[in-house]
């Protein structure tokens, strides 16, 4: 009861910047107990690190790498390269890329510089992924809410159409979709939204249907509220800690998914800065040795052009792995205290 | 409720989703282009092209032309497949005992395996065998399978050469006999056995490891994870504490009192594994040449054969869901509360 009149109070006419900061007390003090559990979860603090590292090097990308001199000016996603065949790490740069550099990674086919790409495919992926994860979930919060709070033939019909979308296996659908959309990033992205929005409103229509009978919603009910309001204001913002989890760990599940689709063929051509076309570029050298320096007669398998963007995969999916596995933890009332 | 009534129930459930199913793809179809480009050509008047519309009742209402559309599906018309350069329903039939070959096998080692570690890791809770087994389950969820896929081909195919890098058999094996002539059933490893063909056998077998252990190591890790959770639950209710006060061995405890008990929502996450593992045979047999539905689908991608992309879409879809339905009904034999919900 107090709860829903507080904020009631605090969001008709305005409200005064003092009434604002008592009705985000609470909260506040919450996410601080929320933040100092975290600090003691050593998993959930790796995850955070990785996580924190590979927003760091998207953000950094043209001070950590930033190929040749005005590169990164013109078209940073697309890959630098020296038009010679692949070469070990920490080889020079050849004659076609101007200036002077190393390729720290190695090279690739087409002579791409992977260090460039490992670095700018983390802005690809981060977007992908945030993207991705976004767009679902505001459908699935709104198709899911819509549901659980309205019952009956809503209810019915939307939730049969989750169905369909969750019997055909992820990959699969969203593989269909694509193929029928064209291989571009953006369709990537469209045919991910349209394979993960189903999950999210099937745990807000969850959520929503455990809450809607609770008594500050009945209090919220009794003073007036309309239908909506009292939905968007008063129940979904109490539903969303679950999600929240699950929008953590799927940030990695949709880079997998991801690069799962580059490396079959949808998703940019090669010399894009996408670590699953860059993994998939790999195995064409796969059981071809290349010869380093031209005519010395030494070979190398080329097995850099594939382990560097897969380890960043591998990287980026098992942070926000370990970080959603502690946010549960933290945020299941259940078992914080 | 009885069994028979809940199967029922389940059953007449799936005609929606199933209808959803085809109403998807149907739009699907109808997004990638028009079907009546394939009879097209330049120098048709505009006549000649509204009759072959007209012909495939293009010139319908949508609602219409579903209806066609799925009389076709239901009477196996299901498109020629340009990749196969077979019918659709054909190109399945050639394909499904490869993947089915992969798919089973993996799903196997996965339930084995996980439930052994699963177990193992929550008896043995905190101990370094413990951590092992999370640190490796860990790795199986994070791991993309394209990756591991080349991780396995690099390391014991191509490094150490303990396995072929890739393909189904070993070719030279068929000089005498074609690979078209030599089958029954399709199914290689039912094949040979039916023949008694040991070499071949081995040689199937052989080629079977690499693909199969990678395509199973994402489904260990998910039920490794659910098993250990449920143990771990289990472990602390009060019929396990009575059978180990009335003096049982730790050993029956374990085994028949406790891990019984924990398999039962582990097997609900087997159907949701089996999603990811039909998921995952699509980037496994690309890697490996595994001549399955995946390969075959991805390869249509490559020349936009939509019709194949689509019958091997809805295929997927149907079995995954019947997967389900028999996860379904196993989960409400083992749990008879589901039945009563």
């Amino acid at each position: 009861m107090a709860k829903a009149k507080k904020a009631q109070a605090a969001s008709s006419n305005g409200g005064t910047f003092e009434q604002v900061k008592m009705s985000l007390k609470p909260r506040l003090r919450e996410m601080r107990f929320s933040l100092y559990l975290m600090s003691k979860s050593l998993l959930a603090m790796i995850g955070l690190v990785i996580v924190l590292v590979l927003v760091f090097i998207a953000i950094f990308a043209p001070v950590l790498a930033p190929g040749p001199p005005g590169w990164s000016d013109r078209n940073p996603m697309q890959i630098p390269k020296d038009f010679e065949s692949p070469k070990p790490l920490g080889s020079p740069w050849g004659a076609y890329m101007q200036g002077e550099g190393t390729f720290i990674f190695g090279s690739g086919s087409m002579g791409l510089d992977i260090y460039y790409g490992c670095v700018w495919g983390a802005r690809t992926s981060i977007y992908t992924a945030v993207y991705v994860v976004l767009v679902a979930i505001i459908i699935g919060i709104v198709i899911g809410a819509l549901a659980g709070y309205f019952g009956g033939i809503i209810d019915e019909v939307m939730m049969r159409i989750t169905d369909v979308f969750l019997s055909i296996p992820g990959l699969i659908l969203a593989m269909a979709v694509a193929a029928v959309l064209g291989r571009s990033l953006d369709n990537i992205m469209l045919a991910l939204i349209i394979v993960w929005w189903p999950p999210y409103a099937r745990i807000m229509r969850g959520q929503v249907l455990t809450i809607k009978e609770s008594t500050y919603v009945e209090a919220a009910r009794a003073v007036g509220s309309k239908k909506m309001r009292v939905l968007f204001r008063h129940i979904v913002p109490n539903t969303l800690s679950p999600i929240i989890v699950n929008a953590t760990m799927d940030l990695g599940v949709v880079v997998l998914v991801a690069a799962g689709l580059a490396f079959i063929g949808f998703g940019p051509p090669t010399g894009y800065a996408e670590w699953g076309r860059m993994v998939a570029d790999g195995q064409m050298y796969f059981l071809s040795d290349v010869e380093y320096p031209p005519g010395s007669g030494i070979y190398y398998n080329p097995w850099w052009i594939w382990a560097f963007p897969g380890m960043f995969i591998f990287l980026f999916v098992m942070g926000f792995n370990l970080l959603g596995d502690g946010l549960r933890d933290i945020l299941d009332p259940r078992l914080r205290r | 409720m009885k069994m028979r009534t809940f199967i029922i129930r389940r059953l007449l459930l799936l005609i929606p989703v199933l209808i959803g199913v085809s109403i998807f793809v149907f739009m699907l179809t109808r997004i990638a282009g028009n079907p009546a480009a394939a009879y097209i050509t330049e120098r048709m008047t505009p006549d000649q092209i509204a009759e072959i519309e007209a012909r495939y009742h293009l010139d319908e209402p949508l609602v219409v032309q579903y209806i066609y559309w799925l009389q076709g599906i239901l009477h196996g018309d299901w498109g020629y497949s340009k990749v196969a350069k077979l019918p659709v329903t054909d190109a399945i039939k050639e394909f499904f005992p490869a993947t089915f070959e992969l798919t089973f096998t993996s799903i196997i080692i996965a339930v084995v395996i996980g439930i052994a570690l699963g177990t193992i890791s929550a008896v043995r809770r905190d101990t370094p065998t413990d951590h092992g087994t999370r640190v490796l389950a860990l790795a199986g969820v994070c791991l993309p399978v394209f990756i591991l896929a080349l991780i396995l081909q690099f390391t014991f195919a191509y490094q150490l050469g303990w396995f072929p890098v890739t393909g189904r058999f070993d070719d030279q094996l068929y000089n005498d006999v074609s690979f078209q002539d030599y089958r029954i059933t399709g199914f290689l490893l039912v094949d040979t056995i039916l023949r008694l063909d040991w070499i071949r056998f081995y040689d199937a077998v052989w080629h079977l490891v690499l693909p199969a252990i990678c395509l199973a190591f994402g489904s260990i890790a998910i039920i490794t994870r659910i098993m250990r959770g449920s143990m771990l639950e289990v472990v602390n209710q009060d019929y396990i504490k009575t059978a180990r006060s009335k003096g049982l061995p730790e050993k029956v405890v374990v085994k028949k009192h406790a891990r019984r008990n924990a398999l039962i929502p582990t097997v609900t996450v087997i159907g949701l594994a089996f999603g990811g593992l039909l998921g995952g045979a699509v980037l496994t047999e690309t890697i490996f040449a595994w001549p399955g539905m995946g390969q075959w689908a991805a390869a249509a991608t490559v020349y936009n054969d939509w019709a194949s992309i689509l019958g091997f879409t809805l295929i997927t879809a149907l079995v995954y869901v019947f997967v389900n339905l028999i996860v379904d009904v196993m989960y409400a034999y083992l749990d008879p509360r589901v039945r009563l919900e």
